[in-house]
């Protein structure tokens, strides 16, 4: 036993000296490495670029969609029922059907089942045929705006709110780079912002295509959203870098971080145990907050890996 | 603490104050009982005086103050499926009933804050319309909507709102949203096609369209005008419009064939003894003498008079403007040149709103407290912590006020827009916070500017990215764009102000 205790001691010493030094020798490292670091989100970025063109390849499309894009009914069932024979006595009959349910966030207990099934239009046929099948399995009478909900989104509809929120994330995009634009004034910082908020989305956009998730228009709002939230710390970042003379460089970014950090993890904490509450009855906030989660995530990356080694490189050239 | 409180910080209490007042002044503050949302018109209740919008605060002596209390009380007593009595006391009157049935309304709890929920969270239907294989005009949708209001209000539809949108690809639709309960028929409501028909007597003269009518004369004051109001011996005033019609040669033959077997009127000499009642699905909405010179004769000219009348010479014009306008719409789309396509029909029952609701204000409330949590670590500074606490707790109450004064109605979106920009309001209180505490020369002032600068660029690369969301997708997301921007504004403008003074207060 003593013969194991001397090297831990001895160790730990080690470790107390090397920590005296960390301060400038980090430093060091991180000036000596900076500009290699962004091979990293260069990396990830062709990945992503790669990936995205064999997923269109495949399916035709940026995303998966769910019924709100593609056309298809949601219906909310306010009564007590068991799930797993719900699909099997559903399946075949309604078109790719996905059922799920509401449930107490205390009691656990259900409250509600959700089928979602695919349709092309929302006239009074088509409806009533779900309602049909529905009908015949539970035995019971389905009252819309009573023991029941229906949702339905007309497949031509979907496809042109579809098209129309690309396009609405396209103008976003354009009217945000413009306005960074005019913050700045000068090319190199502006690039390095709009280029880390397209980093975020593309990222995210991988990420949530590899997870599978089927994305609702509230899912591309909350891309939408995340454009507003991932600049802020761009922002603030470039603005200390760019605008204030005092401290080193390396200080400069280093309390920047600090503030940015502080503002991206309360975000991520706030969303995050939002998400855990909302996962037991809505499937729109969910989604929202899920890719806001991942999107900060990737927010943290790219602020302060690809954004701050290109500002730190052009600030170093200038000078 | 003997603190002088600064403009910035006086406007903020002042606003708070404001938003408070919008929020829970309601015409019910202190009402206990029920809300009646609607009444069936051929029922004997609405016959015996119970209206939509009353409170119902006792039955049989009882008092009423939750839905709960009204359903046992009420619905306990129709199972037998006898003629039972029932008193029902309201806010304004009491009314006894005998029946084997349960009075046909629906009722919902007294609203106790102005803050209006939107269709997904409170209940009702939406339906988005559009023609079927066609694309409609903006013109033909403010015709479409104006003959569909017509003809909802005919049901007697009240809490009803149908209007035009269009979206970014420029279709036009006409969207119909009806708060509460949902009608049973409106998918048929919706879809079936306005009829319209003049008779006089039983007979079909001629019908709403293109076949029965060649031309309507619209805005164009030589055909169709409105005259000088005139006060009658009531004390109201009356104002007579008139416009001019152009049948088809066919409709023309029929007029002089229907007149021909007419007389004079015993009342007004100058007119036939039969008007001609105008139906829109099968519900009169009009009657029009007829002058004595068009008897018998194919005249394909005619010329359709009513009157509006108001209080006021100004409300007698408007409402003869608006009597004018809703004949001309039905005569030229009486029936529609095109199928109507439901492209989106949502009805959505209120039964788990209220638990959302509670849901969705747990979710609010710990994503809250866990960055706060945060917060506390970073900066280990209770009073600073606070302040910043408290601004993102203003800045909600501030939001749901300005919502409950224009009448916003706060759906699922908007609530995740609420939650985008108090998470925004932290940020931009970080930075503030951050700021202050920089080794800089400066003073405080000028360190709080050096946030401003950032804040305000943030502020402004969010409200562009949010502008083009009110148009796309049919409005449906307008709700999301507006909290959002109405939230980072109150932000930017009201309470990072505030919040910068307190840091300054607490410095000094």
């Amino acid at each position: 036993m003593t013969r194991v205790r001397i090297p831990i001691r001895a160790s730990f010493k080690m470790e107390e000296q090397q920590n005296q030094g960390e301060e400038p020798q980090k430093r060091k490292w991180y000036n000596r490495h900076y500009k290699l670091l962004l091979l990293l989100p260069l990396a990830i970025l062709i990945f992503s670029f790669i990936y995205m063109v064999a997923f269109y390849q495949q399916h035709g499309d940026f995303i998966h969609k769910d019924i709100s894009l593609t056309g298809g009914t949601t219906i909310t069932i306010s009564e007590k029922i068991n799930i797993e024979e719900l699909k099997q006595a559903l399946s075949g009959k309604l078109d790719d059907i996905n059922v799920r349910e509401v449930y107490d966030l205390i009691t656990r207990e259900q409250k509600a089942v959700i089928i979602e099934t695919k349709n092309e239009g929302c006239n009074e046929s088509q409806i009533n045929q779900i309602k049909n099948v529905l009908e015949g399995y539970l035995g019971y009478q389905l009252i819309d705006g009573e023991n029941s909900s229906f949702e339905c989104t007309g497949s031509t509809l979907g496809a042109s709110f579809y098209k129309q929120l690309l396009i609405a994330i396209l103008i976003a995009f354009v009217f945000m780079a413009a306005v960074v634009f005019i913050i700045f004034r000068t090319f190199v910082p502006s690039a390095a912002v709009i280029l880390s908020a397209f980093a975020d989305i593309l990222m995210t956009l991988v990420f949530v295509n590899i997870l599978g998730l089927k994305m609702s228009t509230a899912g591309i709002v909350a891309f939408l959203m995340l454009i507003g939230y991932s600049v802020d710390t761009d922002i603030l970042l470039n603005n200390r870098l760019l605008k204030r003379t005092e401290g080193s460089i390396n200080e400069r970014i280093y309390g920047a971080f600090k503030t940015g950090i502080t503002m991206t993890l309360t975000s991520l904490v706030a969303i995050g145990v939002a998400l855990l509450v909302v996962r037991s009855f809505s499937a729109v906030l969910t989604q929202i907050f899920t890719i806001l989660v991942i999107g900060l995530g990737f927010d943290i990356f790219n602020t302060w890996i690809t954004n701050a080694s290109i500002i730190k490189w052009y600030v170093e050239k200038r000078k | 603490m003997r603190l002088k409180l600064g403009f910035r910080i006086w406007l903020l209490i002042v606003l708070l104050v404001l938003a408070l007042i919008s929020i829970f002044i309601t015409p019910n503050f202190l009402q206990k009982g029920v809300l009646i949302t609607s009444v069936d018109s051929n029922s004997t209740a609405f016959e015996q005086g119970l209206r939509q919008g009353q409170v119902i605060t006792q039955v049989d002596g009882r008092e009423i103050k939750n839905l709960e209390d009204f359903t046992n009380t009420l619905y306990g007593k129709y199972i037998s499926n006898q003629s039972v009595k029932t008193i029902l006391k309201t806010n304004e009157n009491e009314i006894i009933l005998y029946s084997k049935e349960a009075p046909q309304i629906t009722v919902s709890e007294v609203q106790r804050t102005n803050i209006k929920l939107g269709l997904d969270l409170a209940g009702g239907s939406r339906a988005l319309v559009k023609a079927e294989g066609k694309k409609l005009t903006s013109e033909e949708v403010a015709d479409l909507v104006d003959i569909t209001r017509n003809r909802l209000n005919e049901f007697g539809l009240t809490d009803l709102k149908v209007l035009p949108v269009s979206d970014l690809t420029g279709d036009h639709f006409m969207l119909i949203e009806i708060a509460g309960a949902t009608p049973k028929d409106l998918k048929e409501m919706v879809s079936q096609q306005g009829k319209f028909e003049a008779k006089i007597g039983n007979e079909t003269v001629f019908i709403g369209g293109e076949q029965d009518i060649a031309s309507v004369c619209r805005n164009d004051a030589t055909c169709a005008y409105i005259e000088t109001p005139q006060q009658s011996s009531d004390g109201n005033y009356y104002a007579n419009f008139r416009f001019s019609v152009t049948l088809s040669a066919d409709a023309a033959k029929r007029h002089a064939e229907i007149t021909d077997k007419l007389g004079i009127s015993l009342n007004n000499s100058e007119y036939l003894d039969k008007p001609l009642d105008l139906y829109v699905d099968d519900i009169l909405v009009d009657s029009l003498s007829i002058s004595k010179g068009l008897k018998g004769r194919a005249e394909p000219q005619i010329s359709i008079q009513g009157s509006g009348s108001g209080t006021t010479m100004d409300f007698a014009y408007d409402d003869a403007k608006s009597s004018m306008h809703k004949l001309q719409t039905i005569l030229i789309t009486g029936s529609l040149p095109y199928k109507l396509e439901i492209a989106k029909l949502d009805t959505i029952s209120p039964v788990l709103g209220n638990q959302f609701t509670k849901f969705i204000l747990i979710a609010g409330m710990v994503a809250l407290i866990s960055s706060s949590i945060v917060v506390f670590i970073r900066y280990r500074n209770f009073k600073s912590s606070l302040a910043l606490i408290l601004t993102s707790f203003s800045e909600i109450i501030l939001i749901l006020g300005i919502a409950s004064f224009i009448k916003w109605n706060l759906d699922l979106m908007s609530i995740a827009g609420i939650l985008a920009t108090i998470g925004t309001g932290f940020d931009d209180q970080i930075v503030i916070l951050d700021e202050a505490k920089q080794k800089a020369i400066l003073t405080l002032k000028q360190k709080i500017k050096r946030a401003f600068v950032i804040i305000i660029g943030a502020y402004f690369t969010v409200l562009v990215s949010l502008l083009p969301l009110l148009w796309a997708g049919a409005g449906l997301l307008k709700g999301f764009a507006i909290t959002t921007i109405i939230g980072i504004s109150v932000g930017v403008f009201i309470t990072r102000p505030a919040f910068s003074e307190i840091i300054k207060k607490m410095e000094e």
